[in-house]
């Protein structure tokens, strides 16, 4: 039980209203620019060649991982000036290649083929690998603004992000002298590497939840059995397994026509097939490499509504209601304006991680990366449902297509639960890191009365739901955005209230709180597409970049909304399964899976007559 | 409080009545039973012998006794539970003229001994679980009017009877089936309705050729129970338990069990209150859960004393037939019986085998020995 909550806090209600707080000074927290970390200068020269020079990557020291810091209340301010990664030369250079592929993706009468060959053109196949390479070493914003145009092309915009994952998967898991053999064969286009991770569901009690195992034959070659979710048919296969005893997962390059493929429609399966095994890479570096198929996926996602939006934007123009353009009817604007407001949100979220991802040394983005794929995965579907509604039946085909797309980018790969559950477990375990020690001592609170007392005092204005704004973030946003600023900090502040509910509550089985992990972890996501949008409002204003104050309004609109969300899930946390009926619904779930129906009897059934 | 008057009174008649019985008297009334005389008793002529009564005498004298004699007499014909037939009952008493008509006669019992009678009747409608319907109000009304106890009693019935009716989360139909293979199909529906998954077959012990007993088999087994059982280990013998009983409403089915080992107990000590290393998923996109197996007791048919592998319900409960029962678990989809030994413990065997021995292969008519209470 935790008593500190149980007792009654003392309301003190207008001491908190200092009057230091009314009169403040912005300036009295500012600590100087000598906080701003200096610039690593890291450059590779590739000494047998020495005409071709890597290229020259600018990144900061390591900060510690921000989102992970979130759910402790930790928040760096420094991350609210808007990463700029790029200089004049690399944009630039971006600038070309983009347009390159701009006048072919966007030409409806280009084909297939067409972009196919404007992607092998710009070296789009092998843009993650070095320049030795004959690449482009691309970073990851590029990646992201790449994606933005091929994306149009939902199929190869899936593919190429795939390949460059698993390019990127190949260089940290092959040995170089193996890894250069077949670099050339990889990046020539012909034939990309699809990832092979997600299996069925097991469907026997005794059957483990991964079953694809990879052994070692007589020969020192590696079989890999199993059957994996993927609809690439050709190509290279990058596969995850486990292998024996020890239960360790590996990743496995299987070459296009190995022995022992076959294809089902959605399914690839293999029959002792051999495979490349990847050596050198430990599981967390797999984890964190193959990661970035999150942040890309929140591309594709993002493009797809943008597509929507366009589609039935070109849909209303034309037409009249009543005597008056459609376009004039409030609703149907309002949908089409909470449609950009999540682009603009979700885009500044993932440009955001990429540049933590570009930015510092050996960064932790993890988590980042899941989280704006669930935003934009959650957020988009439901924005999407509401776009396709306005032109009604009359774009059937095409909104069908639509929301398939949609659907899928949505489950690519893993389901918005899953990642939800990855991102407030990685929380919550580095929450409970910190804070063991204070959790054991409410969990046990006759043990610690004076603790108790002291946190009885301590939580007063957390328990009233509302917290003391102690982290000044307005001091590093344009002065306009005070309010929503402060609408952040608040959010920022609950979070670690949040954790230490649920580990007081759950203790060691917050594992297994899924519905409440859930909250904790929307409520997470909310924070960081917060954070993004804010500063790269205040950045377009501050360096007055066109239609900034449109992009100001959207970021106040934006941040006010989810400010309320966030609310709403941290007192849902707060009050527990009883008040937020997830107790309920759980009870009712669990009879109808039972009970095999839908327990409730018709309304016209009668006991007696 | 006018209930308990009113007990207090009935004992009274009765005294009288035993007085007048044995007051020495030479000449005594022989009744005449019009229920004993019919050869076939079942609705229709219960109904004919209500008709018979209300045809007899225009001021239906005796009526009281009369509906004493005939709830007596339901059980023997079979209609205690017909709501049609209390109804026609209750019909026997003149409507208007027990109806009070004066305060005084409200307040203290008009006509006691009818309504009396029609207490008695509700109260074996309730004992029944027969649910009254508006148009018996209506009668009872007429009958007795607003202040009669027999509507108080009714009101109540009304209340608490629709409240009980469906309480039990087993659904059974309002007339049970009076083949033993259904009631025991429906009695292993509601032993296996812990896991929804779980396959219910039907078998005759034919198929089986060593068999001696000719009977049918209600076998229960769900997917997890198959894999439960495919892992067994082959040196332990599974045992056959039973057997034991269930009830649907009245009537009784006897059912037994296949029991095999139980895997460990899942075992942890880890401190609850130390959340400075709370698990973490690996992370990588579309991975999910473990690469090991679960190697503990995690299904709901892992008891205590053993994982229930299987259950079923034979026609005569014999030794025999539960043989017959293994060695078709083995044909369909269980081979790994024909490895592992089976016990059978039976507390006490309903039939003994070696008569079977000696009896022909019966017929499907005999073999409904279930056991009926």
């Amino acid at each position: 039980m935790n008593l500190a909550r149980k007792i009654c806090t003392l309301p003190f209600q207008n001491v908190n209203k200092n009057l230091y707080r009314k009169l403040r000074i912005s300036a009295s927290h500012y600590e100087s620019s000598t906080y701003s970390q200096p610039q690593v200068q890291e450059e590779k020269f590739d000494f047998e060649d020495l005409k071709i020079i890597e290229r020259t990557e600018r990144r900061k020291a390591q900060i510690p991982p921000f989102m992970k810091n979130v759910f402790v209340s930790v928040f760096d301010r420094d991350l609210l000036a808007y990463p700029e990664i790029l200089n004049k030369e690399e944009s630039e250079a971006l600038d070309q290649r983009i347009a390159a592929l701009d006048r072919v993706f966007f030409d409806p009468e280009k084909t297939k083929d067409d972009r196919k060959a404007v992607l092998k053109g710009t070296k789009m196949y092998a843009a993650p690998v070095n320049l030795t390479n004959g690449g482009l070493a691309m970073n990851h914003t590029e990646s992201l603004r790449f994606l933005d145009t091929i994306s149009s092309d939902l199929q190869l915009g899936q593919e190429l992000s795939d390949h460059w994952v698993s390019l990127n998967a190949l260089k940290l898991g092959l040995p170089e002298d193996s890894y250069q053999k077949i670099i050339d064969d990889l990046t020539s286009g012909e034939k990309t590497i699809a990832l092979c991770i997600k299996e069925r569901v097991a469907e026997r009690v005794l059957q483990a939840d991964f079953r694809t195992v990879a052994e070692m034959d007589g020969r020192n070659v590696w079989r890999i059995s199993g059957e994996k979710v993927c609809t690439q048919v050709s190509g290279y296969f990058l596969v995850l397994c486990t292998t024996h005893d020890t239960g360790h997962l590996k990743m496995f390059l299987v070459h296009p026509g190995a022995e022992g493929i076959s294809h089902d429609d959605t399914y690839v399966s293999f029959q002792k097939t051999p495979g490349i095994p990847l050596d050198i890479v430990t599981e967390e570096n797999l984890a964190k490499t193959l990661g970035v198929s999150r942040l890309h996926t929140a591309a594709l996602c993002r493009a797809s509504l943008l597509q929507a939006m366009q589609a039935v934007a070109d849909y209303i123009r034309p037409r009249i209601f009543a005597g008056k353009p459609l376009s004039e009817i409030s609703s149907i604007r309002s949908v089409i304006g909470e449609a950009l407001i999540n682009i603009y949100a979700s885009e500044s979220a993932e440009y955001f991680t990429a540049g933590l991802l570009d930015g510092y040394m050996e960064p932790d983005a993890e988590l980042e990366m899941a989280m704006c794929r669930n935003f934009i995965a959650q957020n988009g579907l439901d924005t999407l449902l509401k776009l396709i509604a306005i032109p009604n039946v009359e774009m059937k085909a095409e909104s069908n297509q639509l929301l398939d797309n949609m659907r899928s980018l949505t489950l690519r790969g893993e389901t918005i639960d899953s990642v939800n559950m990855y991102i407030a477990l990685n929380g919550i375990h580095h929450a409970g890191t910190r804070m063991a020690e204070e959790i054991k001592q409410i969990r046990n609170p006759l043990f610690n009365p004076s603790y108790i007392l002291k946190k009885i005092l301590a939580d007063r204005h957390q328990e009233k739901d509302q917290p003391k704004l102690t982290l000044y973030l307005a001091e590093h946003l344009h002065p306009s955005l005070r309010v929503p600023s402060e609408q952040l900090e608040y959010c920022v502040l609950r979070m670690k209230f949040a954790c230490e509910t649920l580990m007081a509550r759950h203790g060691m089985e917050i594992s297994k709180a899924y519905t409440e992990l859930n909250r904790l972890a929307e409520a997470a996501t909310e924070i960081l597409v917060m954070t993004a949008v804010l500063a790269r409002a205040s950045r377009a204003y501050c360096i007055g970049l066109r239609n900034a104050e449109v992009e100001m309004k959207l970021a106040a609109c934006f941040v006010e909304k989810s400010k309320e969300r966030v609310r709403k899930l941290i007192l849902e946390i707060d009050d527990g399964e009883y008040l937020n009926l997830d107790h309920f619904k759980v009870q009712f779930g669990r009879k109808v899976l039972d009970t095999k129906s839908i327990l409730v009897e018709k309304p016209t059934a009668r006991v007696f007559w | 409080m006018f209930r308990n008057m009113f007990r207090t009174i009935r004992p009274t008649f009765s005294n009288v009545l035993l007085r007048w019985k044995s007051s020495g008297t030479e000449k005594k009334v022989t009744m005449y039973d019009p229920f004993v005389t019919k050869p076939k008793k079942n609705k229709e002529t219960y109904l004919e012998v209500i008709k018979m009564f209300e045809g007899n005498d225009i001021r239906r004298r005796g009526h009281v006794e009369f509906i004493y004699a005939a709830l007596a007499r339901m059980k023997e014909f079979g209609v205690q539970k017909d709501l049609e037939v209390y109804k026609a009952l209750v019909d026997v008493l003149p409507k208007g003229k027990f109806i009070p008509t004066n305060i005084f006669q409200a307040e203290f019992m008009h006509y006691p001994k009818q309504q009396q009678c029609a207490v008695d009747l509700l109260e074996q409608m309730e004992d029944n679980g027969v649910m009254p319907d508006y148009e018996m109000e209506q009668m009872l009304l007429n009958i007795f009017g607003r202040r009669g106890i027999p509507l108080r009693k009714f009101w109540r019935m009304m209340y608490w009877m629709p409240k009980f009716k469906n309480l039990s989360p087993w659904y059974l139909p309002d007339q049970l089936p009076n083949d033993t293979l259904e009631l025991a199909k429906l009695a292993i529906q509601r032993i296996t309705s812990v896991d929804p998954d779980t396959q219910i077959s039907v078998w005759q012990t034919e198929e089986i050729e060593a068999s001696l007993d000719k009977t049918w088999i209600v076998s229960a087994q769900s997917r997890i129970q198959q894999v439960l059982l495919a892992e067994q280990p082959p040196d332990d013998p599974l045992i056959v338990k039973g057997p034991y009983i269930v009830y649907l409403k009245d009537q009784v089915v006897s059912y037994f069990l296949l029991v095999g080992k139980i895997r460990p107990e899942h075992n942890d000590d880890k401190d609850l209150d130390d959340v400075s290393n709370i698990e973490k998923p690996p992370g990588i996109p579309g991975f999910i859960g473990n690469t090991k197996l679960p190697a503990i007791k995690c299904t709901v048919h892992e008891q205590d004393d053993g994982t229930i592998v299987s259950v079923c319900a034979t026609g005569t409960s014999s030794r025999d037939s539960l043989l017959s029962w293994i060695r078709l678990l083995e044909k369909y989809g269980n081979p790994v019986l024909s490895d592992i030994p089976v016990i059978f413990t039976l507390t006490a065997p309903p039939t003994d085998i070696a008569m079977q021995e000696t009896q022909p292969a019966v017929t499907e008519t005999d073999d409904e020995q279930i056991k009926r209470k």
